[in-house]
């Protein structure tokens, strides 16, 4: 497949590396100039580097809190459903008991289900179990509809590994407890980045549910924080470039510290498709 | 032993089953309960209508040409993702595993980088981008003197799809690029070196060798991409707003639920039964369609 003179798919990879970056690029050193250097010179460098708009943005925009309770959010449903759809998998993967299949068809279904048509009932639920305006009713949503996905992935994953280990473990005396933490966890380790990285991410960019379940602007993600936030500076875009450049830096620094183990599990089949 | 074997399979499986019945079984039972009632989402379930929400969302004279109108916009919301996602994505990937094994690494992290932002974040960048007075965009285009070009790409009726389904996949591409990727790999080279003993051109190949082995992952990305442009939302509801102007030209499934109910829909009031109807008849295309695919893509493995 090699090419022997591979300078024109370089090239043209690299125009889309470009078109790739190029706004995200854009958007830092936008965020450093004043109001009329960003409307008048927009291809321009800064020409004198606004700090200050950092500063100005943050604490106007209440991006702390929308910074933490979106990092609340997002942990504690990357955790959730690493646990819980590595317990399942691994029993729906090893176990033969009757009602495996439909148990596991159960979780697949959820891949075909959009979760935001089930917005009304989801409503109605959280609203009985008093959880309006608490980020729980966010985390337990995503952990839900994100074990879909993971548990098809790692049932997959496990049935492609030998039993071996877990056999020797068993004649070693271990339990099934002792197996799933010592052995299947640690064999499942790259499947289950892939699923922490995608759940990761989709829970901090979720808009949807954190639009109509958190209203309160201490309880906001900041998916819509910053909406309410441009509500607010609509054309200020001074103090609204910062905030945005704010908002993504998490994300794109565990991205930056996790990114090629990511890619090479993806590539290399821990992802069958 | 046997007792044991149960209380360890109910064990592992009971938290997750329990978080899925809980927040995705039941509500999606629920949902098809209440679209048989009309109720404005507070009070008791008591005014059962039968089919009567379905009727008014599919034959009515004030409702009927909003769902219609809705659904042909995902459907060509889907066809330009899905057009754009497979053309460029095939063909990057199709270069990124023909160059250099590290530097190809690099440039499938940096195509990844726009899923990891934010929809708000994408949506403003490109608002400030496409704004008709002093964006980037339109003032590009003055300097080349390019002036029919220079519209209102999200404040036109007929460009807003096409803009914000561009936006979509420019934001969306890294996973099918490395999903490609990822099956690209595994063609044997034997394959691709025999056709061109065969004197096959680099075109022939891709056409009868490349394309059947990554038939299957394309019928996979062609899913996603479908139950993703039928839960389009967020890049409209930020750039078009609540009504997904301009005059509803943006409007989809999504925002059209979203309106009849958490309200925003004017003179109609909101009606959380109305609203479940449209929500079911949106499962039942996503249905529908992915089986279809899922079955279309089994027979495509079996057949490699």
């Amino acid at each position: 497949m090699r090419f022997k003179r591979p300078y024109i798919a370089y090239i043209i990879l690299l125009m889309f590396a470009i078109v790739a970056l190029y706004p995200l690029v854009d958007m830092v050193f936008m965020s450093f100039k004043d109001l009329p250097g960003i409307v008048s010179t927009p291809f321009s460098l800064p020409t004198k580097w606004h700090f200050d708009n950092y500063s100005t943005a943050w604490i106007q925009g209440n991006l702390f809190s929308y910074l933490i309770n979106t990092a609340i959010v997002s942990v504690a449903s990357v955790i959730i459903v690493i646990f819980f759809s590595s317990m399942a998998a691994y029993v729906i993967a090893r176990f033969e008991f009757r009602g495996n299949q439909l148990i596991y068809l159960m979780f697949l279904a959820g891949l075909a289900l959009p979760i935001q048509m089930m917005a009304v009932p989801l409503y109605i639920l959280m609203k009985q179990l008093y959880l309006l305006n608490n980020l729980l009713s966010v985390i337990l949503i995503y952990s839900a509809s994100g074990l879909s996905f993971s548990v098809f992935l790692l049932v997959n994953f496990i049935r492609s590994v030998p039993k071996d280990l877990e056999e020797s473990a068993f004649l070693d005396g271990a339990s099934y407890f002792q197996t799933y933490w010592h052995v299947i966890l640690p064999l499942i380790r790259p499947s289950l980045s892939t699923v922490a990285i995608l759940n990761f991410i989709s829970a901090w960019n979720g808009f949807f549910f954190p639009l109509i379940l958190l209203n309160d602007p201490n309880r906001m993600t900041v998916a819509v924080g910053v909406l309410s936030f441009v509500g607010q500076y609509s054309t200020q875009w001074n103090l609204l470039l910062p905030a945005l450049v704010i908002v993504i830096l998490p994300t794109i620094i565990v991205f930056a510290i996790a990114s090629r183990q990511f890619i090479r599990n993806l590539t290399a089949g821990a992802v069958k498709m | 032993m046997r007792k044991k074997r149960w209380t360890i399979i109910v064990s592992f499986l009971a938290p997750g089953f329990v978080l899925y019945v809980l927040f995705i079984i039941y509500p999606f039972l629920s949902s098809i309960r209440y679209s048989f009632y009309n109720w404005n989402g507070v009070g008791p379930l008591i005014d059962f209508v039968g089919l009567k929400n379905f009727a008014y969302a599919l034959f009515s004279h004030n409702f009927a040409p909003f769902f219609w109108r809705a659904i042909l916009h995902n459907l060509y919301f889907f066809a330009v993702t899905m057009i754009l996602t497979s053309v460029f994505g095939v063909l990057l990937a199709y270069l990124l595993v023909a160059v250099h094994e590290r530097t190809s690494r690099w440039f499938q992290v940096i195509y990844f980088i726009p899923m990891v932002v934010p929809p708000v974040v994408v949506a403003y960048v490109w608002s400030m981008y496409l704004e008709p007075n002093y964006g980037v965009l339109p003032q590009l285009l003055e300097a080349l003197h390019l002036n029919a070009l220079n519209v209102p790409f999200l404040g036109s009726a007929g460009l807003a799809i096409p803009t914000i389904a561009v936006i979509t996949a420019w934001a969306g591409m890294g996973l099918p690029i490395l999903i490609f990727v990822a099956a690209m790999i595994n063609i044997p080279e034997e394959m691709i070196e025999a056709a061109r003993v065969d004197g096959a051109t680099r075109f022939r190949t891709f056409v009868s060798v490349i394309f059947p082995f990554i038939k299957p992952t394309f019928l996979t990305i062609t899913t996603l991409i479908f139950v993703g442009a039928f839960g389009a939302f967020d890049y409209i509801f930020i750039m078009e707003g609540t009504q997904a102007g301009p005059n509803y030209a943006t409007d989809v499934i999504g925002t059209l639920f979203y309106r009849t109910a958490f309200g925003g829909f004017g003179t109609t009031a909101q009606s959380m039964g109305l609203a479940t109807a449209l929500a079911f008849l949106g499962f039942l295309i996503v249905m529908i369609a992915s089986t279809i695919l899922v079955l279309l893509q089994r027979s495509a493995s079996r057949n490699l």
